[in-house]
């Protein structure tokens, strides 16, 4: 017998009383008035920065406003459109392998939503053939429509699919650790610092 | 790495023989119990989120063999390649032989204790292939060759001096600098040296959901995330017991995880594995290794619900007193009382017993698992096994026999407080009392009993 039918077997022998799923959206969870507010306050202890483009501001002038360095490295701008502020999408013109965005500076990507309970931003993008660049990236920077913000984890899994792209994440704020004497120390692994653009 | 022979007792009695250290030590892991405070007084619904999650995982394992087939059906198409071992030696075989095809020479490895509870690092590492542990905390114990003393911070019972100066040996930087913010930077540089030029790369797992036949890993580093995403090839490690039904439930452990663990709203990356990267290959291990024999216990069974936040560790009384080292099994802390003795009475007895039942454990679990009661259980079963030592089995059966005859136990007690203040100090110089450097209290005049009886006189007087 394989191990799988093995095991299987001896939970199927060993199995408890069957219990009752609850229905997990009966509860009324916490409603912010303001929840960009909550966000935006949220998001700067996380390690990251909330900002609002605003009419006739493109997101690489917002990207720039807020880090007046940027530009000196490499910028890779994954967004499409009238939003995008420059119109190539560098990743797929120079990218073979996930390595090649060990030397990115900022990268720009699209985030579909936010939640204001934990500062946190759902990414999962199509054009994406390397999902290293997110965590690869020095600054990271999450574009997300204003209007796409939900109060709790549970409003924002009624909303995303996962297998639509294999891969996504939640991201809130910068990579950070604690580990050494439980200081926090932003920079770990991934990004030394986010910035979430509302647009 | 880690030493089954470890009794409890004796290896907290050395902990403590540093008193300073000792007391950091409580006051570090206290710290992070406050802060876990904070965020659950932040959500009103903290208490039916736990009540939630405690559910949906008693409902999953009582079907569990149904939701394990549906993920592992749904991984598979998704193209991932799904493997079961029974035991540690199945899944080391089985990761070994995955990385062997490969001709994988370094392989990156975020923070698993399911790898630590296989002993996955020493057999790769006889068998030629590096291993690198990537979470700082993972890191640095791995670096002075010791187990972790804590599922979430692995190297908190340790002092920032001594992981300069592990750094100053290993890393290269400079001498007498303990700046946790500059030796975070360095372990970040030169870890990333080997992310870059890793084969493979290995996670354990938070959640791995049924219907989508995808994993869940969370961590505030990004290590998790960068050492699958470089390398071409990518395996997960999870027990059975990590299985929950649908991605909605996500909603409810998501909230719960790292609010429990190290009170902060969610961790930086909750990152959900579906499939491999472009071009890449993703494998994922299921492990029972003891649990389904687990799941056949009434008493016990609920202790495969743990999320594994580590918040029971950081309010246990005794835990933050004897740290992680002091433990026998590779989990330590409530939770760990209870799955090693499970597993190995004999060798893990004394867990059960580093316990006051306090019951604090209990009360923050965010899957609501009756810690303190199995720690009872456990004990019972360690005195039926005969895995008491002498003198404390004596004790407990004095004890037992004197609870079960009142009028003889009121009659010690009035002998003992008769005695006790006539004897001469230095005849009680070895007491548990004494022992410790402190003075024997004075005997009341009353019975405990006594003292009752007249206070509820005197209430209906
Ligand atoms: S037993 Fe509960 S509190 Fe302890 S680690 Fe597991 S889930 Fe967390």
């Amino acid at each position: 017998m394989s191990s799988r039918e093995q095991i299987l077997n001896t939970i199927r022998a060993n199995r408890p009383a069957p219990v009752e799923l609850p229905d997990i959206h009966a509860p009324v969870f916490v409603h912010y008035d303001d929840p960009h507010q909550q966000f935006s306050t949220l998001v700067e202890t996380l390690g990251g920065c909330a900002v609002y483009v605003n009419e006739g501001q493109s997101v690489l002038d917002a990207v720039k406003a807020h880090w007046p360095d940027a530009g000196q490295g490499r910028i890779v701008n994954l967004l499409e459109g009238n939003n995008a502020g420059q119109s190539h999408t560098e990743l797929q013109a120079q990218s073979q392998s996930p390595h090649d965005h060990q030397n990115v500076d900022i990268a720009i990507v699209a985030g579909q939503l936010a939640v204001a309970e934990n500062a946190s931003v759902w990414v999962s993008n199509a054009n994406l053939d390397c999902r290293s660049l997110y965590f690869l990236c020095q600054r990271l920077v999450m574009v997300v429509p204003r209007e796409r913000m939900v109060h709790t984890m549970r409003d924002a899994y009624a909303q995303i699919k996962i297998e639509e792209r294999g891969f996504g994440s939640f991201i809130a704020g910068s990579s950070r650790t604690a580990d050494i004497e439980q200081s926090l120390v932003m920079g770990a692994h991934g990004a030394m610092a986010a910035l979430v653009v509302f647009v | 790495m880690h030493d089954d022979d470890i009794k409890h007792p004796q290896a907290a009695a050395e902990f403590l023989q540093d008193r300073p250290h000792a007391r950091w030590h409580d006051s570090a892991v206290w710290w992070v119990r406050k802060k876990r405070d904070a965020q659950a007084e932040k959500l009103p619904e903290w208490e039916q989120l736990r009540a939630l999650a405690d559910q949906i995982k008693a409902h999953t394992l009582s079907r569990l063999d149904e939701y394990l087939a549906e993920f592992a059906n749904k991984a598979k198409s998704n193209g991932v390649t799904v493997h079961f071992a029974q035991d540690a030696q199945e899944h080391n075989t089985i990761v070994h032989g995955i990385l062997a095809a490969a001709h994988v020479k370094k392989l990156v490895k975020s923070k698993s204790m399911l790898t630590e509870e296989c002993g996955l690092n020493p057999y790769l590492e006889a068998r030629g292939i590096e291993v690198i542990d990537t979470d700082l905390g993972e890191r640095i114990v791995q670096l002075r060759h010791e187990r972790p003393s804590h599922i979430v911070m692995p190297a908190i019972h340790l002092k920032k001096e001594q992981i300069g100066e592990l750094f100053e040996k290993e890393m290269g930087t400079e001498h007498g600098n303990s700046d946790p913010t500059y030796l975070t930077h360095a372990a970040r540089a030169n870890l990333r040296e080997h992310f870059l030029t890793a084969d493979a790369g290995m996670t354990g797992v938070n959640f791995a959901i049924a219907e989508t036949g995808g994993v869940v890993v969370c961590t505030n580093e990004g290590n998790a995330d960068l050492g699958v995403s470089l390398p071409p090839i990518h395996i997960s490690s999870m027990g059975i017991e990590k299985i929950i039904p649908k991605m909605e439930h996500l909603g409810i452990f998501t909230r719960l995880l790292a609010r429990s663990a190290i009170g902060s709203p969610i961790t930086t990356y909750t990152s959900h594995f579906h499939q491999a990267r472009q071009g890449g290959e993703m494998h994922i291990v299921i492990v029972d290794n003891g649990r389904s024999a687990i799941l056949g216990s009434s008493e016990f069974r609920k202790s495969l619900q743990c999320i594994r936040c580590g918040a029971c560790m950081n309010t246990c009384p005794v835990y933050r007193r004897s740290s992680g080292m002091s433990y026998s099994y590779i989990i330590p802390g409530p939770i760990g009382s209870t799955l090693g003795p499970s597993r190995d009475i004999k060798k893990h007895a004394s867990m059960a017993f580093a316990c006051t039942t306090c019951g604090s454990c209990s009360n923050v679990c965010p899957v609501k698992i009756n810690l303190h009661e199995q720690l009872v259980g456990q004990r019972a079963k360690a005195f039926d096994a005969n895995a008491v030592p002498r003198l404390k089995k004596w004790a407990i059966q004095t004890a037992g026999f004197m609870m079960k005859h009142p009028a003889l136990f009121d009659f010690a007690g009035k002998v003992q407080r008769t005695i006790i203040p006539i004897v001469p100090e230095a005849l009680l110089k070895n007491s548990a009392w004494h022992k410790y450097g402190r003075a024997t209290p004075d005997m009341p005049k009353d019975s405990f009993k006594d003292i009752m009886r007249k206070r509820v006189q005197g209430d209906k007087k």
